[in-house]
C-alpha cells in the first residue's frame, strides 16, 4: 500500500507501520512496530534525520 | 523513541560500531530506505533523497500528538522534547487541564479551562504560583 499523499496532521490516527531496526543494546538487528507499541500500551516518538555519518 | 533515516539497519550498525559520539545512544535505529515512513509523516524529501528534521509523539492509542520540523540545518533542542513528552503523559491522565508554554514538569502550574478563566489566564497562572498545585 502506498502512502498516503498528504502528511498525518496532529491528532489523526497514525497506520499501523513495522521497520527494520538496529539494536544498539543488543548490537543486533530487531524491528520497530507500532500495533506492538500500541498492544503494550507504550508512547512511541519518532526521531527521523538526514543521513548516517552526518551530524544529528 | 526509535530514530529513523533512509539508510538501511546495516549502514546504522556501521555507523554506531565507528562514530564514537554514539557509544552512549541507546535508542533503536530504524531503517526507512524507500522513504515510505518518512512520507507518511511529511519529512521525505524527494529532490535530496533526504528525511528532514521531524520529531513525532504518538500516544499508546495510536494517534499523532505532536509534530515538529526543522529543515536540515537547524538541530533539535532535546529539553523541549522531553517537555512535550512529560506533558503528554500528563495531560493524559489529567484530560481536563492544559499545560501552559512554561510548564516543564509535574507539579507546574496549569490551566483549567472554563467560564471563570476567560481573560483572567494571568490571575489563575499567579494564584497557583501562592499555592502550589497539588500532585
Amino acid at each position: 500500500m502506498d502512502a498516503p499523499l498528504s502528511p498525518l496532521g496532529v491528532g489523526s490516527h497514525v497506520p499501523d507501520f513495522e521497520i527494520n531496526t538496529y539494536e544498539p543494546k543488543t548490537k543486533g538487528f530487531g524491528k520497530f512496530n507500532l500495533a506492538a507499541q500500541k498492544a503494550g500500551g507504550r508512547w512511541s516518538i519518532l526521531f527521523f534525520y538526514p543521513a548516517d555519518f552526518t551530524f544529528v | 523513541m526509535v530514530t529513523v533515516s533512509n539508510d538501511t539497519q546495516f549502514v546504522h550498525l556501521a555507523w554506531h560500531r565507528s562514530e564514537k559520539e554514539l557509544a552512549g545512544v541507546q535508542f533503536s535505529m530504524g531503517a526507512d530506505p524507500t522513504g515510505k515512513l518518512g512520507r507518511m509523516f511529511g519529512v521525505y524529501d524527494d529532490g535530496s533523497g533526504l528525511t528532514l528534521r521531524g520529531t513525532f509523539i504518538i500516544n499508546p492509542q495510536g494517534q499523532l500528538m505532536n509534530s515538529e520540523v526543522n529543515f536540515y540545518n537547524l538541530g533539535r533542542n532535546i529539553d523541549e522534547l522531553m517537555r512535550k513528552f512529560k506533558a503528554n503523559l500528563y495531560l493524559s491522565k489529567k484530560t481536563n487541564e492544559g499545560c501552559p508554554s512554561k510548564w516543564k514538569d509535574e507539579g507546574d502550574a496549569t490551566l483549567t479551562p472554563g467560564p471563570e478563566m476567560v481573560g483572567r489566564v494571568h490571575e489563575a497562572l499567579e494564584a497557583q504560583k501562592k499555592t502550589p498545585a497539588k500532585v
